[in-house]
C-alpha cells in the first residue's frame, strides 16, 4: 500500500466523514432525478397491478421476460458484494479493504431491488404472501417442489444475512462518526445505530471473531443463493434451460457482472470524493483479474451449451442454440458474446488494467452484456420451446421499461442515501492496514 | 363510486382515492371487483331446477343445410348449442357456425325494437303496435294502386311452414316471393337434368365411397350440407381394418377440403369439365368402364389426355392414373360445382363430371336422387337479377327483405344497392342492423331462430322442427306472427288467417304433416315427439336414374374470364363466415383460419413464386384490380395456390353489420362482374382476370401460428399405408421411472385424437369457447399471441412427395393432461395439481400468476389471463354457469370438461354406478363432425378411448420427455399405394 502511505489514522477518519457533511447541489440534482425515475416506475407498476399484466409484452408462450431478467441481473449484482467483503476478507486479500464496504451496500440494495421483481411478474401481487408457507385457516400449504418457493427462501435469507453482515461491519465506524458529529438528531442516529460501540480491547475481540463468523456464514450463500436461481430455470424441461452447467454458470455471471458493477459505481465515487488515495489502481487492478477469470468462465459456458446441443442429437436443443445464434433475437446474443467474452479481452493488459477510463468503459459493457445474458436465457428460450407450434416473439413494452428505469433508480435512490449517511469506506479496517504510526515509521510491509 | 348529486368529492370517495394513490391500494386488493349479488328466485318457475339444465330439440338456420341441434338452456338462457344425434344429417355434431348461433342470439349489436324511418332519415324505435300499424298502411297503400307484383318479399332458403306462409301471403296481396341464396348451385341442377333428366340436388353418399374425386367441392367447407359430408368423408377416408378410401382434390387452390385430400392436383381455372372428360376418355379407351361410354364414347374420343393435360395444365400421367384409380377402386364418386370455382362454364363442368361417374358406373350407387336437397327449388340468379331490374325501374313498391342481406353478397356491380333506393318502402325483419336493413323504412326485427317457432325442410329425409329455446332477449317479435296479425288487419283479408299466432299456425300445418306420416293418432303425441326428436326423419327410397347420352347444347367450351390482369381471381366461400352472416360472431372472427391461422380480417393467398414477382412478402398489402373495382388486403403467401390465381375469402369487408363485423377485411364480391354461367345464367365467380401489384404498405399479419413446418420435431406423426399393411413395430417398453407411476383408483379420463380423420375445420374450438367460457380478446390482442383458446390446432406444411410436394397435418393441441405433468412440480402455491383421476387440475383461486407453469409446459397450452376481459351485455348471458369466469392475473387451460366429469359423476352415482363409456361426451369431442376426438375412462379396458390408447397408430406426442400424456393421437396415414 505504498500510495497510501500520506495517510494517517485522523486523516482517515476526517476523509470518510467529511463524505457525510451536507448534501451538495451536485447530489441533489443526481437525487431528485433518481426520485423521478423511482416515481414513474411506480406509476408504471400501479397501472399494471390496476389494468393487468397485459400491459407488459409477454406474448405467448414467452411468459417471463424483462422482470425476470432484471430479477437475476439484479441477485448477479449483489453477488461480488459479499464475495468482496466475506470471501475475501477469508483469503485475507487486502485490496478488499477500500471497497468492500460499497460492495456490501451494492448486495443489499441489489438485493432489495431484484426482491422486488418476483411481486412486479406476478399477476396477481397482491396475493405474493401465498408464496410463503405460513399457517393459515384454509390449511394451505406451498409446494416446496418448486424451485420458485427456493427462490423465496434463498432471496430473503441472502437479504437477511448481507443486511446483518453489512450492518455489523459498520459498527465501529458509526461509532468514529458518532464521536465525531454534533448535530443532535444525526447524533441521537450514530448513537443507536452504533450499539453502545465503546472501542474496548473486550469488544474488538468478541467483534473480530463474530465478523469472522458472519464472513463464513455468507461465503456458501454466494454459491448458492445464484445456483438457486439458476435452478429456476435448470429444474424445467425447456430447451435452452433444462442443463446441469447452469448453477457454476450463473454463479461464475453473477461475480462477473457484480463486479462489473462495483468497478462502474466506485469509479465516480472515488472521482467525486477525490478517494483516490484510499481506491487505488491495485484494486482495480485485483478486481480486472477476477473479471478475467470469470469471464473466461462465462465464455467457457456459452461455447459448452452449443456444444453439448449439438452433441445431443435432440433436434430441440440444437434448434434452440441454433435459433439464438441466427433467429429473430440474434442481435442480443451477439451483443452478448461481444460484451462479456470480447470486450474483457483488453483487460489481459496490465496497462489497461490500470486505466480508470478504460475500466469503466469496460465495465459498463459487462453490465450490458449481463443483462442480455440473463435476457437471451430466458426470452429467447422460451419463445421456441418443444412445440412448433406454440412458437412467438415477445417485445418489450414501455411498461417494463420505466419499471426497469424505475429499478435502477431504486438502486441507485439507496445508494446516494448511502452515501450521504453511512461510511462508505471502512474507517476500521482501512486503519488495520496503515502502518502503526511509530516515530520512525521506516520498515513496513 | 357513488355519484354526488351536489357535486364535489364526498368524504369517504375522497378517502378511497387516496387508499388507491398510497401504494398499499395494490397489496389490499383494491383492485378485485365489486362483489355481486347472488339472488335465488323468490317464486321458482315452473320446470326450471337450478343447477340441472333443460335441452331443447330444434334446427340450425345459420346455412341451407339444416342440421339438428340440442340446445342447453340453464335457468332460462341459452348457453350451449349442440348437434342432435338424432338428426341424419348431422348426428349430433356441429360446425363452428352452428356453435356461435349463440352469439347471433346475445349479440349486443341486435335490433332491440321495432324501428322507422322519420322525416329526418333517421331511423327511430317504435312499439310493435305502431310499427305493425304502420306496415299495414304501407300494404294497404300499394294495394290500392293496384297492380300485380309491386309487392315483393325477398327472403332466404325456408323450405317449410314460413315459405309457404309467405308464398301465400304474397299470392294474396298480389306480390312475389323470391327466396334467395348467395350458394344457389343451380349449375348442379342443371346439369343433373342434362344428364339424367331430374331437376335436383341429389345427396352424395360419400361414406359409401372407396375413391372421392373432387372438382373444387368444398364439402369440408360450405358444400351443400358440409357437416354431413365432412362426416360421410370421415368414415370413408378414415383409417379402418388396415384399409381407408382415396380422395382426390383438383382446385385451383388447396382449400381446407383440399387440404384434406391424399391428392392436390392444381388445375387451370375453369378447365375442371376437360379434365373430367379426359379422365372419362382414358376410362373408356382402356376398357376400365362398366358401360363402355353409353352414348358418351363418341364425345370422350376427343379428348385424348395429352389434349386435355395441354388445356388444364394436369400431367398425363396424373391424368391416366386418376382414371386408373376411379374406375378400380369402386365404388367411387366424383363431385364438383364448389363455389369458388364456378365459372362460366359451370354447367358444363358439371355435365362432364356427371358423364364421369356414368362411366364409371357410380350413378345410382353413390349419387341419390330420392333424397334431393331443398335447396333446389331457390329462386335463380336470372329471377334475382330481373328483380333488381324492376326495382331500378320503380316497378316495386314495397319490398320485404327478410334474413337476406343482398347490399352485401350480390356483386356491386349488378346495382343492387341503387336499385333498393328506387324502392320507397323497404321493409327489413333482420335482427341485425346489416348493409340492406340499414337502407330499409321500416324494420321489424324478427326473433331469431333460438327465439321462435318453426321448421325446416333441408332435404327428403329431415323436417326439422325450430322451437323457441328462450324468451326473446330483446323486444323482437318473429315474422309469421307479424304477418299473420298484419294480414289480419287488412281490407279483405280479415280472415285468411284463422289463427292467432304463428305457433298455432305452425301446429295446424303439422296436422297435415302428422296425417301424411302417421294417418292419424294421436296429434299431440306425434307433435311433442316431434319437438323432442327435432323433427321428424323419414327413409327416403332411391330414384333409378339413367343417363339420356343427349347433352347437346352443351359445348365444353373455353371459360371466359373478364379484365386483361394477369391473375385469376378467386373469391371463395367462408366455412366460417359462409356468404358474411357469421362475420358478426366476434368466436367465428377469432376462429383462426385453418390454412392462415389468420383470424379478424381478410387476406389474399398468393403463391410464393407470384410473391416474389410482386415483391411482396407475409403481411405486406396488396392492391387487386379489376374493371370493377379494386380492394387492397394483407399477402399470404402460400404454396397451395397456383401461381397465376389469387384468392380472397368471402363474408369479411362489412361497412355495417354490428361492432364485429364492421369496417374488418374487404369484401371480394365488391370486385366482381355480373358474370354467368352460359347454360344456367347463374352467377359465376370465378371469372375475372385481375391486376396485383404491391402497395408497399406492411402491416403485421395477425394469425395464431408463426411456424409453418415441424422443424424436425415430429410432433404430428403420419405413417404410410403400406408401413401399417405390414403391420408396424409396436415399441411399448417401460421408460424406467425415478418415482413409481401414479395409481387412480375409479377413473383415469383419456383422450385420443385421430389426426387421419381432423380436418382442421375448427369446430371444437368455437364449442370450446362457448362450453368453457373463453373470453375472446379481439385482432389486436391476438396480434401479441394473447388469444385464450384452450385448444389450438397447429398445421404444418411439410414437404412430401405427393403431387403438391408439400402436406398438410393437422394437429389439435390441448392440455395433455399429462401423467407425469412438468407445470405440477413447479408451482409454488399448487394452484396446478394432480387430481385423482388423473386431470391436471387447474385451482384459479389460489394462482398468483407466476405463470411458471406455461413456461414448462411443454406443450405450450396454458393460457393466461392477461386482462380482465369484460363481454358486452348480453353475450355475457351465454356464459356456462358451471364454469369459472377467470379474472385477470391467473393460469388456465383445458379441463377435461370438468364440469360435465362431475356432472356425468352425479348422475351416475345417483344411480348408483360408474360412468358408462360414452354417457357423456367433452365439448370438442361433441361439436367434430369426423369423429376424430374419443373420451373416456381409460381404466376401463373396454372403453374406446382404451382400446385407441393402445391402437398401432397410437402415439404421444413428445413423449421421449416422459411427460406420460393422457392423450394419445393417431397417426395420420399417407396413401402410397400406387
Amino acid at each position: 500500500m505504498s500510495e497510501q502511505n500520506s495517510l494517517t489514522y485522523a486523516k482517515v477518519n476526517e476523509d470518510v466523514i467529511r463524505m457525510l457533511d451536507k448534501p451538495t447541489v451536485k447530489w441533489l440534482a443526481l437525487f431528485l432525478p433518481v426520485l423521478g425515475f423511482v416515481g414513474f416506475g411506480m406509476f408504471c407498476f400501479l397501472y399494471q397491478v390496476y389494468t393487468g399484466l397485459g400491459v407488459a409484452g409477454y406474448r405467448h408462450p414467452v411468459f417471463w421476460g424483462v422482470y425476470i431478467t432484471d430479477f437475476v441481473f439484479w441477485v448477479g449484482i449483489a453477488h461480488s458484494g459479499t464475495l468482496i467483503s466475506a470471501i475475501l476478507y477469508l483469503f485475507r486479500a487486502s485490496f478488499r479493504v477500500s471497497i468492500y464496504r460499497i460492495a456490501e451496500a451494492m448486495t443489499v440494495f441489489a438485493v432489495l431491488t431484484a426482491g422486488l421483481f418476483p411481486i412486479i411478474h406476478l399477476g396477481r401481487p397482491w396475493f405474493f404472501y401465498w408464496l410463503f408457507p405460513y399457517p393459515n385457516q384454509r390449511e394451505l400449504w406451498v409446494n416446496f417442489k418448486s424451485p420458485l418457493l427456493w427462490d423465496v427462501f434463498a432471496v430473503s435469507t441472502y437479504l437477511t444475512v448481507s443486511s446483518v453482515f453489512f450492518f455489523v461491519g459498520m459498527i465501529p465506524d458509526i461509532a468514529a462518526i458518532r464521536d465525531k458529529v454534533k448535530e443532535v438528531p444525526r447524533k441521537i442516529a450514530y448513537t443507536i445505530l452504533s450499539l453502545g460501540w465503546k472501542g474496548s480491547n473486550w469488544e474488538w475481540l468478541h467483534y473480530s471473531r463474530a465478523y469472522l463468523y458472519f464472513a463464513a456464514f455468507a461465503t456458501p450463500l454466494v454459491l448458492s443463493v445464484h445456483s438457486v436461481v439458476s435452478w429456476d430455470f435448470a429444474m424445467a424441461n425447456l430447451p435452452g434451460w433444462h442443463t446441469t452447467i447452469f448453477a457454476p454458470y450463473f454463479v461464475a455471471g453473477a461475480i462477473f457482472s457484480g463486479l462489473g458493477m462495483v468497478i462502474t459505481l466506485t469509479i465516480p465515487i472515488r472521482k467525486i470524493f477525490a478517494l483516490e488515495d484510499y481506491i487505488t489502481l491495485d484494486n482495480y487492478d485485483g478486481m480486472a483479474k477476477m473479471i478475467i477469470l470469470t469471464s473466461l468462465i462465462v465464455g467457457y459456458a456459452y461455447g459448452c451449451e452449443f456444444f453439448m446441443a449439438w452433441y445431443s442429437g435432440s433436434p430441440a436443443e440444437w434448434g434452440q442454440f441454433y435459433y439464438r445464434a441466427t433467429g429473430q433475437y440474434a442481435l442480443f446474443y451477439w451483443i452478448m458474446v461481444v460484451c462479456n467474452v470480447l470486450i474483457p479481452i483488453p483487460l489481459w493488459f496490465k496497462s489497461v488494467r490500470r486505466n480508470i477510463k478504460a475500466l469503466f468503459i469496460i465495465s459498463i459493457f459487462i453490465n450490458i452484456g449481463m443483462w442480455f445474458e440473463r435476457f437471451n436465457i430466458i426470452v429467447i428460450s422460451l419463445s421456441q420451446g418443444f412445440e412448433p407450434g406454440a412458437w412467438g416473439i415477445y417485445k418489450v413494452s414501455w411498461v417494463e421499461m420505466g419499471i426497469t428505469m424505475g429499478s435502477f433508480a431504486w438502486f441507485f435512490m439507496f445508494f446516494l442515501i448511502f452515501i450521504k449517511t453511512l461510511p462508505a469506506i471502512s474507517i476500521s479496517e482501512l486503519k488495520e492496514i496503515l502502518p502503526v504510526p511509530k516515530k520512525e515509521a521506516k520498515h513496513h510491509g | 363510486m357513488s355519484q354526488d348529486k351536489k357535486g364535489g368529492i364526498k368524504r369517504r370517495d375522497f378517502l378511497k382515492i387516496i387508499g388507491v394513490a398510497g401504494g398499499t391500494a395494490a397489496v389490499a386488493g383494491a383492485c378485485s371487483n365489486p362483489a355481486e349479488q347472488i339472488i335465488p328466485y323468490v317464486i321458482p318457475p315452473e320446470g326450471i331446477i337450478p343447477g340441472v339444465p333443460n335441452w331443447y330439440a330444434s334446427t340450425c338456420r345459420e346455412c341451407p343445410a339444416g342440421c339438428g341441434i340440442i340446445v342447453k338452456n340453464r335457468e332460462g338462457r341459452a348457453i350451449k348449442v349442440e348437434g342432435n344425434p338424432k338428426n341424419p344429417i348431422n348426428v349430433g355434431t356441429s360446425c363452428a357456425q352452428g356453435q356461435a348461433m349463440l352469439q347471433g342470439l346475445y349479440n349486443p349489436d341486435r335490433i332491440r325494437s321495432p324501428l322507422s324511418r322519420n322525416d329526418l332519415g333517421r331511423l327511430e324505435p317504435q312499439g310493435w303496435d305502431n310499427a305493425q300499424k304502420m306496415l299495414t298502411e304501407k300494404i294497404e297503400e300499394v294495394r290500392k294502386k293496384g297492380g300485380s307484383g309491386r309487392i315483393v318479399f325477398l327472403s332466404d332458403h325456408n323450405e317449410g311452414t314460413l315459405g309457404n306462409l309467405i308464398g301465400d301471403w304474397m299470392s294474396a296481396l298480389g306480390g312475389k316471393h323470391l327466396s334467395y341464396e348467395v350458394y344457389s348451385y343451380e349449375p348442379l341442377k342443371e346439369a343433373n337434368r342434362i344428364v339424367f333428366g331430374i331437376d335436383k340436388i341429389p345427396t352424395y353418399n360419400i361414406d359409401k365411397t372407396k375413391y372421392l374425386l373432387s372438382f373444387g367441392a368444398d364439402f369440408i367447407e360450405t358444400w351443400l350440407s358440409p357437416t354431413l359430408y365432412t362426416r360421410q368423408f370421415s368414415e370413408m377416408h378414415g383409417y379402418k381394418d388396415k384399409s381407408m378410401g382415396k380422395f382426390v382434390h383438383v382446385e385451383p387452390r388447396a382449400s381446407l377440403t383440399g387440404v384434406s385430400a391424399d391428392e392436390w392436383v392444381s388445375i387451370k381455372p375453369g378447365t375442371e369439365a376437360v379434365l373430367a372428360l379426359g379422365i372419362a376418355s382414358v376410362i373408356v379407351s382402356e376398357g376400365m368402364s362398366v358401360n363402355g361410354g353409353g352414348g358418351f364414347a363418341g364425345l370422350l374420343s376427343g379428348y385424348s389426355p395429352e389434349k386435355v393435360s395441354a388445356v388444364t395444365d394436369v400431367p398425363v400421367d396424373t391424368i391416366k392414373e386418376i382414371a386408373k384409380e376411379f374406375s378400380s377402386m369402386q365404388p367411387s364418386l366424383a363431385i364438383g360445382g364448389g363455389i369458388a370455382n364456378t365459372s362460366t362454364n359451370a354447367t358444363e363442368t358439371l355435365v362432364a363430371i356427371n358423364i364421369l361417374n356414368y362411366v364409371a358406373g357410380n350413378v345410382g350407387r353413390t349419387i341419390d336422387f330420392g333424397n334431393a336437397l331443398t335447396l333446389s327449388e331457390v329462386s335463380t340468379f336470372k329471377e334475382i337479377s330481373s328483380l333488381v331490374d324492376s326495382m331500378s325501374g320503380g316497378e316495386v313498391d314495397l319490398l320485404f327483405i327478410y334474413n337476406v342481406n343482398p347490399v352485401f353478397t350480390l356483386p356491386k356491380s349488378l346495382g343492387f344497392e341503387d336499385a333498393l333506393g328506387k324502392v320507397p318502402n323497404v321493409v327489413s325483419f333482420s335482427s341485425f342492423m346489416d348493409e340492406t336493413t340499414e337502407k330499409a323504412n321500416l324494420i321489424l326485427p324478427d326473433s331469431t331462430t333460438l327465439e321462435s317457432w318453426g321448421d325446416f325442410i333441408p332435404d327428403g329425409r329431415v323436417h326439422g322442427l325450430i322451437q323457441p329455446v328462450m324468451t326473446p332477449v330483446f323486444n323482437t317479435r318473429s315474422t309469421g306472427d307479424v304477418i299473420l296479425s298484419v294480414t289480419a288487419q287488412l281490407e279483405g283479408l280479415k280472415g285468411r288467417y284463422t289463427q292467432v299466432s304463428y305457433y298455432d299456425y305452425l301446429r295446424d300445418s303439422w296436422k297435415q304433416v302428422w296425417t301424411s306420416v302417421t294417418g292419424g293418432g294421436d296429434f299431440e303425441a306425434f307433435w311433442n315427439a316431434a319437438l323432442e326428436n327435432g323433427g321428424i326423419y323419414r327413409d327416403t327410397t332411391p330414384v333409378q336414374v339413367s343417363a339420356s347420352g343427349n347433352i347437346s347444347g352443351v359445348s365444353f367450351g373455353e371459360p371466359e374470364f373478364t379484365g386483361d390482369g394477369d391473375f385469376y381471381f378467386m373469391a371463395y366461400p367462408s366455412y366460417k363466415y359462409y356468404d358474411g352472416r357469421g362475420a358478426n360472431k366476434p368466436w367465428l372472427q377469432e376462429l383462426p383460419d385453418a390454412i392462415t391461422t389468420g383470424v379478424w380480417d381478410s387476406w389474399v393467398e398468393i403463391h410464393p413464386d407470384t410473391a416474389k414477382k410482386l415483391g411482396v412478402k407475409l403481411g405486406d398489402f396488396v392492391k387487386i384490380e379489376s374493371p370493377y373495382g379494386t380492394i387492397e388486403t394483407q399477402a399470404y403467401v402460400y404454396e397451395g395456390i397456383r401461381p397465376d390465381t389469387l384468392a380472397v375469402m368471402i363474408g369479411q369487408g362489412h361497412t355495417s353489420y354490428g361492432r364485429y363485423a364492421k369496417d374488418r377485411g374487404v369484401n371480394p364480391l365488391s370486385i366482381l362482374p355480373v358474370s354467368t354461367d352460359k347454360i344456367t345464367g347463374s352467377f359465376a365467380w370465378l371469372t375475372t382476370k385481375v391486376k396485383a401489384s404491391g402497395t408497399g404498405r406492411h402491416a403485421q399479419f395477425v394469425q395464431t401460428q408463426y411456424t409453418t413446418t415441424q422443424h424436425d420435431r415430429d410432433v404430428a406423426q403420419m405413417v404410410t399405408l403400406t408401413e401399417l399393411e405390414h403391420g408396424l413395430h409396436q415399441e411399448e417398453h417401460e421408460e424406467p421411472d425415478f418415482y413409481p407411476p401414479v395409481v387412480y383408483d375409479r377413473y383415469h379420463w383419456g383422450m385420443s385424437i385421430d389426426l387421419q380423420k381432423c380436418t382442421g375445420c375448427g369446430a371444437c374450438i368455437t364449442a370450446c369457447y362457448a362450453e368453457n367460457n373463453i373470453p375472446f380478446v379481439g385482432k389486436e390482442l391476438v396480434a401479441k399471441r394473447r388469444d385464450m383458446a384452450w385448444l389450438r390446432i397447429d398445421r404444418f406444411f411439410e414437404k412430401s412427395d405427393n403431387k403438391a410436394g408439400f402436406e398438410t397435418r393437422f394437429l389439435p393441441m390441448l392440455c395433455q393432461q399429462c401423467n407425469n405433468a412438468p407445470c405440477e412440480p413447479v408451482c409454488p402455491v399448487f394452484a396446478t395439481y394432480h387430481n385423482p383421476e388423473g386431470l391436471n387440475g387447474m385451482i384459479y383461486n389460489r394462482c398468483v400468476g407466476t405463470r411458471y407453469c406455461s413456461n414448462n409446459c411443454t406443450y405450450s397450452v396454458r393460457k393466461f389471463n392477461w386482462f380482465s376481459y369484460k363481454l358486452p351485455d348480453p353475450l355475457n348471458w351465454q356464459f356456462n354457469p358451471d364454469v369459472t369466469v377467470r379474472d385477470k392475473g391467473v393460469m388456465e387451460k383445458c379441463t377435461f370438461c370438468i364440469q360435465r366429469i362431475n356432472y356425468a359423476k352425479d348422475q351416475a352415482r345417483d344411480k348408483g354406478r360408474d360412468v358408462l363409456d360414452g354417457e357423456f361426451q367433452v365439448a370438442c369431442q361433441q361439436s367434430c363432425a369426423s369423429g376424430a376426438i374419443e373420451f373416456g375412462n381409460l381404466k376401463d379396458p373396454e372403453s374406446r378411448v382404451s382400446k385407441l390408447s393402445h391402437d398401432e397408430r397410437g402415439y404421444r406426442v413428445l413423449n421421449q420427455l416422459n411427460t406420460q400424456p393422457n392423450i394419445t393421437y393417431l397417426k395420420k396415414v399417407k396413401w402410397d399405394k400406387a
